[in-house]
Parts: C-alpha cells; structure tokens; sequence
C-alpha cells in the first residue's frame, strides 16, 4: 500500500539516468539533458537508469560492467544507437528515449518489471576471508590485502616533499567529470595529482560548427563550475554569453591555468563566449604533463577546456575530428 | 514547550519542502525549463530515492555512514530551537543561545566530514576534506557577526537579541552582518559558490556514493539546516517575529522565505572559486571584514 | 534543566525521524560485491581511499585554533560591552589587532595556500 503510494508519487519526478556516452553519442547525450522528463545524474549511486549512447570500444567494456554493477536497485538499460552488451532496451539511433526513460523509471517504482542482475561475480577484488592473523586478510601492520585491497604507501609529495600516502587509481572511461572515453592512470596525494598518464584518449565525436558549438563547451565548463542552470540557459537560448562575467566564471579560473599556445583555461573560455577559436595547440602538446602538480578542481577544469578533437590530439590519438 | 516542537517541526519540514520547490523554479526561471511540476517535484524525488535501494561501499564506516545525515539533521533542528517563532514561543531560551548555535555550526563540520570519511571511496574523501578547511573559517566569520549582533542586546541569547530590535532592525545597523552570515548558511549547506562537499567535479562529493533513502536523508538534512540558517538570519538580523500589524509568526514565516530566496538566487547565480583561493579570501578578505564590521557596531554603541 | 530537555527533544525528535531512513530497505536488497566498489567512472583503484591523507591547509588550522580561543573570550565580553564601554573597546581592538597581524604573517607565509 504504502510502496504503491510512493510508486505514484515518484512518477511525477523526472527519470534520474546516469548517461555514458560512446563514440559519436555526446551530442545526443547533451540534447536528452535538455528535456525535463529526464534528469541526469552525476554518479550512477544517484541513477535508477543506466543509459548507453553510441557504441562502446571493446576496451571499456569491464569498465562499463562495474558501472552497471555499482547502480541500485531496482534498475534498467536503456541502449540508445548501441548495440546490447548486456539486457537492456535498445532505442534506434533515430529515436529519442526520453519517453522510454520516463515509463521505464515508473515501471521500476511500482515493481512492475524485475531489476536487471549484477554482470560480474560476487566476489571480493581479492580474496582475503580467513586470511592473516586476525581473518582480515593483512599481514603486519599494512601488508596483504585487508578486506580484499591493500593499504596505500607512503611517497614523496610534488610540492612539499612530505612522505604521506599516495592513492592510485584508473578514473574513467565513464566520470562524468571527464569527457567521454577518457581513461586516466592518476596518482594522487590529498587532492593533488602526482603522476597522470593517460591510458585511453576520449571517444572520437562528431564536431557541430557554428555558435551552438562554441555555447556547448562554454557550458560544460561552466555547469563544473558550479553552476547548472546557467549552463543550461547558454545551450537554451543561445544568445552569447552577455550575462557570464556577472556570476563571477572568469575570476573563478586561475590565471595562467593550462597554458596551452598562448590561452590558458580562461581564455579559451573567453573565446568560446565570443565564438571565436582559440589559436590551435603546438602540435606536440600532450595532456598528462599538463596534469601533476594540479589540485583536482583545476585539473578537471583543463581537462574540459579543450574541444573533443584537441583533446584526442592532446591524447594522442590519431583520427581527432569525425 | 509542545508548542515550541510542534512549530519548530512544522517549520523545518515546510520550510525544507518550501526551499526545494524554490530551488527548483530558481532552476526553471534561470534556465528556463518548464516548471510545471516544481512544487510536487522534491516530493516525488525523495519517493523514487525511498524506493531504491541503499548501496554500501566497500568496507565502509557503517556506523559513521547511518550516523552522519541523521546527526546533520539534529544539529539543524536544535540550532532552530534556539529562535523564538512568536514572542514567549521558544523551545530552547538559553541565555547562551548563540553559543548553542555555534556549537551547532562546528559540529555540522564534523557531520559532513564524516559523511564522506565514512564512504571509504576517493571522491567523497576528497570532498570532505576541501570542506574542512573551507568550513573552519567561514565559521569564525559567522560567530564575529553573531557576536556583533550580540553587542546592542548586551546577552547572548537570542530572544534578547530579537528584542533589542524593536526600534530598528539589526540589518540597518549592521547590513555586511547578515551577507557574512548569509555565505556562512551556504557553506554550512554546501551550496552555489561554497558547495565544496558536494561538487559535480567530485560526482556528488561525499554523497556521491549514498543511495536510495540515505541520499533522501542526506538531501533532506542539508534543506533543513539552510532553513535553520533562514531561521538563525531572521531572528539575529531582521526582527525574527516582531513586525506591525501581521502576528508574529507569520512575520518570522515570511522573512525567512525571504532569507531563502536570497540563499536560493545566490546559489545557482554564482561561480564557485577553486578551494585554494576561496581559502585565501576567507581569510584575508572577509575575516577582517567581520573584524570591521564588529568594530562598527561597538562604535555606533559608544557613540 | 528545561532547556537540557529541549534540546534533547529537538536532537531525538530529528534522529526518531531520520534513522528508520536510514536503515530502511536493506533487507529488501543486500549488497553485493561488484555493487561495492567505488565510484570512479568505471576504473578500479589499487587501494583503499583511507590514508594518511595530504590535507593541504594543515597549517590553517592552527590559525584557526587561535581565533577559536579568542572567541571563547569574546563571548563574555559581549555581554559587558556596553557596560564597560571605551576600556572594552580598546582592549578588544588591541587583542584584534595582533590576531590581524598573525593573518597578514600567515599571509605572507603562504598559510592559506593549497601548499
């Protein structure tokens, strides 16, 4: 009674779908984000739908398992222009999902279709049941692999040499803070990055022309700094950027941050706002020197201050442009 | 005292209600999405959250993870407790009133620390980190202003503080007062330009790995402690009940809801700076702006 | 005592509401191991995210501590302010004074920088 209660209830929310968009699939991505029956979450914790968009490389599929794996229950997929890797619906790469997605979440509340399984087994990253002196899977005081990870080890810090506790970890291919696709190996101390490397480039994507493209990465930036709904109103009503500089987005961004040809992560913004293109990147230019000595923040800013086909570029890779 | 809880109660949960539905038409009227639904919305959303399920991390802090939205919650309806809703309705009439709220301030620092502490995941703890140590010192500025406050009603406690406002209203007195106090509720919530908790670059921060009805709780918690704020500015800055004409809690009603319009706009209209330099001016900027600000009060009164 | 109570009922009345959400619906659905892992876009981490972790601003919060004292100060002299008038005043703005001080060293010593 009372689930049926807030069955009912919760339809009238928008659908909440953790987006992962393939190769050629941000657009569409950032159209959907666009329609109020849809909102898009920032971590598939938040997600009831797990949405795919475009086609995944095969590289990225364990990834995309975990991922799924992570979401609550009750949850679903949807494949929009990709195809299945795992159960799901699939939408045609002429459709538009937001309808889909809508019925799906309330199907969902109201326990009328079953939750999709876990892909991946149930079992720890390592075993360690039974393991060590006291069960826990350690040995010593920081060895082994206590409750199935071990314990992060001390390294010297880049900027004030203090031997405190490094964590690594590959983020990506699918952190929303992240263009699509980008797999990076970081070493981090506290919230600044040590050693960065890049293991996968971002997914190849198709470039638009014209003032809404320029509009679109402004307002990827500047939804990461804190503001969606402005971001929104600039991919709405694209009317330039007039009313930017009063919500304070340029003095947010460190002067001289990713200095790249001449633009730093402000400029670029700057001349996306006034459509114009920043001058192109030194063709030997790579992304991961770029990043160690950076505190997250900032580093997530450079990262996004790039168009897709510089940024493939920056990674390496060799077709940029679609 | 019955009076006293069930007001206190039906301001937190309608003001929670009332400051979500506002978020959302801030939302609407900004980016201008239809706002067809935005005073059912935060309902229906806490009901699809109540009906997932809630994930554990791996070998989290399972009693810090129950613990830290239902004391962040606590921490919000005892600091309102200490504001007077009409004159003689007060649930807690300390005579230390504003210290009680202090406390309330510094122990929210705790909560939201542990919310992240407690995910044994990297991005929760890289946000609850940064908020320590942009909260620690947005709270020294909150207690310079409340102090100042303070002065004119020579007591802390804040049904004294509201009645030394009958002649004129603090914010007249001390307008910088009430905009310190006002960036000190957003930190406390995490919000707009000081939301360094929850941020979209950390995937939701410290609640980036809360589901189902913990993230509900969570949610809830943070709406209900930007009213207390509300609550807290009206009472200090604005009169709380006293005004003409209308009865007193009506008063304390709408300048509150005006207090959350500000909290509201502010959030969704200003960039946040990197924590570094936010950190920067926390302390060099606006601390000796509390100092002045202080220093003004106490010369008006000598004067 | 009756504010003791108050504040007890306030504190209870607020943890009675939020810990049945709290511990409601996990029974329905238990946590499996692929679903624990934490959140990084997809990628795996090699260790746990508990460490002694490098928060940058450790010298802030000695700062911090000094103010914090001085508050427990001010509270008192509060109350007495307008009472004691001028002698108040100066002694406050001398104590404030030397505290600003600190700041600009610290300033100048880059204490509030991400170190």
């Amino acid at each position: 009674m009372a689930v049926s209660l807030l069955a009912r209830l919760a339809a009238a929310a928008p659908a909440p779908v953790f987006a992962v968009a393939g190769i050629d699939g941000l657009r569409a991505v950032e159209r959907l984000a666009l329609d109020p029956r849809v909102e898009l979450v920032a971590s598939p914790r938040h997600a009831a739908i797990l949405l795919v968009a475009g086609e995944i490389r095969p590289e990225d599929r364990a990834d995309l398992y975990r991922l799924h794996d992570q979401m609550p229950h009750p949850r679903a997929t949807v494949w929009w222009a990709s195809e299945p890797l795992f159960a799901g619906i699939p939408v045609g790469p002429h459709g538009f999902p937001a309808g889909d997605l809508a019925d799906l979440h309330r199907a969902l509340a109201a326990r009328a279709m079953d939750s999709d399984p876990d892909i991946l087994p149930d079992e720890p990253p390592n075993p360690w049941r039974g393991k060590g002196d006291y069960g826990q899977g350690g040995e010593g005081m920081m060895g082994g692999t206590p409750y199935g990870r071990p314990m992060a080890m001390t390294a010297d810090d880049l900027r004030d040499g203090l031997a405190l506790d490094a964590y690594s970890a590959t983020f990506g291919p699918f952190l929303p803070a992240f263009p699509p696709g980008l797999v990076l190996d970081l070493t981090l101390q506290g919230d600044v990055i040590q050693s960065a490397e890049v293991l996968r480039p971002p997914y190849l994507q198709h470039e638009l022309r014209g003032p809404a493209a320029y509009l679109r990465r402004a307002a990827r930036l500047v939804r990461l700094l804190g503001l969606p709904a402005v971001a929104e109103r600039l991919r709405r009503r694209p009317e330039g950027c007039g009313a930017l500089a009063r919500t304070g987005v340029f003095a947010a961004i460190p002067a001289g941050l990713g200095r790249l040809g001449g633009y730093d992560v402000r400029d670029r913004l700057r001349a996306w706002c006034e459509e114009r293109t920043p001058p192109p990147l030194p063709e030997e230019a790579r992304l991961a020197p770029l990043l160690p000595g950076l505190e997250w923040h900032a580093a997530v800013l450079v990262i996004n201050s790039f168009t897709d086909a510089e940024l493939r570029s920056l990674c390496g890779a060799r077709e940029v442009a679609a | 005292m019955t009076t006293a809880l069930l007001s206190l109660a039906a301001l937190l949960l309608g003001g929670a209600w009332m400051a979500a539905v506002m978020d959302r038409l801030a939302v609407a009227w900004i980016s201008g999405r239809p706002a067809a639904r935005a005073f059912v919305e935060p309902l229906a959303r806490a009901a699809g959250l109540l009906l997932r399920q809630p994930v554990t991390t791996e070998r989290p802090d399972a009693t810090g993870r129950v613990l830290a939205p239902a004391l962040y919650l606590a921490l919000a309806a005892i600091g309102l407790s200490v504001v007077p809703v009409a004159e003689g309705v007060v649930l807690t009439d300390l005579s230390t009133g504003i210290v009680l709220w202090g406390a309330c301030e510094a122990l929210t620092v705790v909560v939201v620390f542990l919310h992240g502490w407690s995910a044994n995941a990297p991005l929760p703890l890289i946000g609850a980190y940064r908020y320590v140590a942009i909260a620690l010192p947005t709270l020294l500025l909150s207690m310079f202003v409340l102090i100042a406050a303070a002065l004119p009603a020579e007591s802390l406690s804040v049904t004294a503080i509201v009645d030394s406002q009958r002649e004129v209203w603090n914010v007249v007195r001390q307008p910088p007062g009430l905009v310190l106090f006002l960036m000190l509720g957003l930190a406390l919530t995490f919000r707009g330009p000081f939301d360094y908790a929850d941020p979209e670059d950390l995937a939701g921060g410290t609640a980036a790995e809360t589901s189902g009805p913990a993230r509900a709780a969570w949610q809830a918690a943070r709406l209900c402690m930007l009213v207390a704020v509300a609550g807290m500015a009206s009472a200090v800055f604005l009169g709380g009940p006293l005004g003409p004409w209308l009865p007193g809690p009506l008063w304390l009603v709408l300048k509150m809801v005006a207090v959350l319009a500000l909290l509201v706009a502010a959030t969704h209209l200003l960039a946040r700076l990197p924590p570094s330099r936010m950190l920067t001016a926390l302390w060099v900027v606006l601390l000796p702006a509390a100092f002045l600000d202080l220093v003004l009060v106490g010369v008006e009164l000598l004067l | 005592m009756d504010d003791l109570l108050a504040i007890l009922a306030a504190g209870g009345a607020a943890l009675a509401v939020s810990l049945p959400l709290l511990l409601m619906g996990r029974r329905a659905f238990p946590t499996t191991a692929p679903q624990q892992g934490p959140f990084l876009g997809g990628g795996v981490p090699q260790t746990h995210a508990w460490q002694r972790y490098h928060a940058r601003w450790y010298a802030m919060t000695l700062v911090f501590i000094a103010f914090e004292m001085e508050m427990m100060f001010m509270y008192p002299w509060a109350v007495v302010f307008v009472a004691e008038g001028m002698k108040a005043m100066v002694e406050m703005g001398m104590f404030l004074a030397i505290l600003s001080l600190g700041i600009l060293y610290g300033w100048r010593e880059g204490v509030f920088r991400w170190q």
